[in-house]
């Protein structure tokens, strides 16, 4: 994975936890490990898409969107959007 | 000037006619219908009611905050037919059982659940109409065009008394099954009424929670109505911040939930730019107060909002109630406490339990006549809550008398209607459930006979199947997120019982 992109990306997630970009690592669960509530991983998630220009399709991939339990498999769906 | 939600609505048709009433978002364009249009719409679709006979019945809405939703509403509300406002949230069965056991007649359905028109006709038999509130109609259901065509030479419909039933609430009861709330057309005015604090028109609301709850639908719309304020759609709760940046709002009603994660988002700002800039980009920049209830909110958030000069008042309530039974006033608060009990309320307290009575009480629940004796005994509602008022007349809350966990999102869990589901399994003997900072955990004892030769890891991915297996067909916040598995049976009482407040402390994680 481009070090930048997942730089940038780990910023955006400490905005909602007290652990420090650099300590996130990539296996850390959003609620177990960082404590983001349900509604703070929403908005993290509507905030990923004005930070990498991308559209989610919040309708129909709502459920799949939701449930991104880690910080990899949250990353690997944003590249999926990127693509 | 009878108190319905017929007059409420005449008055702000009259008064604010030229005002704009409603804004959402088509794509990122802000549409805008003002009360004058909303009105027009709103008789129209009344007058299709009387051609199609529809008086006195039971009609159900399932969808999210829409414009189409709330024109929808207003017309059930200002007719002496009843609402019956879904959480559209809910898994197909539940819904298709509401709709039943409300004896609704009629439906208005949100296109993002036109797969529920088939269940609906062929499980529902007394349902004789679906009309789709956006979208094209699917086999046997008709477009609120439609129904307003057919009333196209109708005359209005005739007013709604004073003790017509408003609407149903739905609420989980912790019985197992949820409890049919039904409010009259006096219960909710009155309690709209009771909670007004600017009657200057213009203020702009952002709404952001669910639209069927009773507390988003007196506090933020038909009270937001009443001042002729401007209701804005929040579209997405993945978008929430973003929009306020977009409406700019004056007032938000929030559930504690949503104050914890726009703190966390402000203070990740910190520092990167003036108090200012952070109040504009985060807040839009005008907003003044946030209006919090459902669960109690920690009063630090208080102090830290009133830094940037943002008022966050406590209230408190519960559908029972139309919903609002007490509320910290502009001007006039005390954080910690949820607020002095409005004007037509009046509370008393009965081993510690906080009765309510007043214009507000609802009339019972429908047809469960058991159930509304145990809650409402000569005039007075059980809360289930436990308080106390203070020497000022603030109204505290310090526990509860039923098993109801509340989360800080503001959703009241059952966790007898989530056990009684999953101990049908073979693999379960006992379970509780319980919630911990903010999630809910299954605690499991499990059947010796079925699971004794399962080593620890076949038995946890088991168990853990069986809660997958119950997390995909439900809401977000009723899922189980944790799995205890207990070494002994539950501590019960001499009655057989489980003795609920021993599990954390005798196996907390097994």
């Amino acid at each position: 994975m481009d070090e930048k992109f997942e730089q940038k990306f780990k910023e955006v997630v400490a905005r909602y936890c007290s652990v420090k970009a650099e300590d996130i690592k990539n296996d850390m669960s959003f609620r177990d490990d960082l404590g983001l509530s349900s509604l703070d991983l929403m908005t993290f998630l509507g905030d990923l898409e004005d930070e990498f220009d991308v559209e989610f399709n919040f309708g129909e991939d709502e459920s799949k969107l939701s449930r991104v339990s880690t910080v990899e498999s949250a990353m690997e769906l944003l590249q999926e959007y990127m693509e | 000037m009878n108190k319905t939600i017929y007059t409420l609505w005449k008055t702000c048709e009259e008064k604010y006619f030229e005002l704009p009433a409603v804004r959402w978002l088509d794509k990122k364009d802000i549409q805008e219908r003002t009360y004058g249009e909303l009105a027009a719409d709103v008789k129209a679709i009344r007058k299709g009611f009387v051609a199609e006979g529809f008086s006195k019945k039971q009609i159900s809405l399932i969808g999210t905050s829409s414009v189409e939703w709330i024109t929808a509403y207003m017309a059930v509300a200002s007719t002496n037919n009843t609402a019956v406002p879904l959480d559209s949230g809910l898994p197909a069965e539940d819904l298709i059982d509401l709709v039943s056991r409300s004896d609704s007649e009629g439906v208005f359905l949100d296109q993002k659940f036109v797969s529920l028109a088939e269940k609906i006709r062929s499980e529902c038999p007394k349902v004789r109409k679906i009309w789709m509130l956006s979208g094209d109609k699917a086999e046997g259901t008709e477009t609120v065009a439609d129904l307003v065509a057919a009333g196209a030479d109708a005359s209005d419909s005739e007013e709604p008394a004073e003790d017509d039933i408003c609407m149903i609430v739905f609420t989980s009861g912790t019985t197992g099954k949820s409890k049919g709330v039904m409010l009259t057309q006096s219960n909710v005015y009155c309690n709209i009424e009771a909670i007004l604090y600017d009657l200057d028109p213009g203020l702009v609301f952002m709404t952001v929670l669910p639209v069927h709850h009773a507390f988003c639908l007196s506090m933020d719309w038909l009270n937001g109505f009443m001042m002729g304020a401007v209701l804005c759609i929040n579209d997405s709760l993945f978008h929430m911040v973003r929009n306020m940046s977009i409406y700019k709002p004056d007032v938000m009603l929030m559930v504690p939930l949503m104050i914890e994660t726009i703190y966390k988002r402000l203070k990740s700002l910190e520092g990167q730019a003036s108090p200012e800039v952070l109040y504009q980009k985060v807040f839009g920049g005008n907003m003044k107060y946030v209006f919090t209830g459902g669960a109690h909110l920690d009063p630090y958030y208080i102090g830290e909002f009133a830094k940037d000069g943002i008022e966050v008042y406590e209230g408190y309530g519960m559908s029972e109630c139309s919903p609002v039974i007490s509320s910290n006033k502009i001007g006039e608060g005390k954080p910690g406490s949820i607020g002095r009990p409005l004007p037509n309320v009046e509370i008393s307290f009965e081993n510690g339990e906080i009765l309510v009575r007043g214009t507000s009480v609802m009339k019972g629940y429908y047809k469960m006549e058991k159930e509304t004796e145990e809650t409402l005994k000569d005039g007075w509602l059980h809360t289930g809550d436990k308080g106390y008022i203070d020497e000022d007349g603030y109204l505290f809350i310090n526990g509860r008398v039923k098993n109801l966990i509340i989360l800080s999102n503001g959703e009241n869990i059952s966790p007898e209607e989530i056990e009684t589901k999953l101990a049908l399994n073979d693999l379960i003997s006992e379970i509780v459930v319980t919630g911990e900072d903010n999630l809910l955990t299954a605690r499991i004892y499990p059947e010796p006979e079925t699971t004794e030769k399962m080593s620890k890891e076949e038995l946890q991915t088991a168990l853990q199947a069986v809660l997958d297996e119950y997390n995909k067909a439900q809401p977000t916040y009723k899922q189980l997120s944790r799995l205890v598995i207990r070494e002994n049976p539950f501590l019960k009482n001499s009655s057989k019982k489980i003795i609920r407040h021993e599990v954390l402390r005798d196996e907390p994680s097994a």
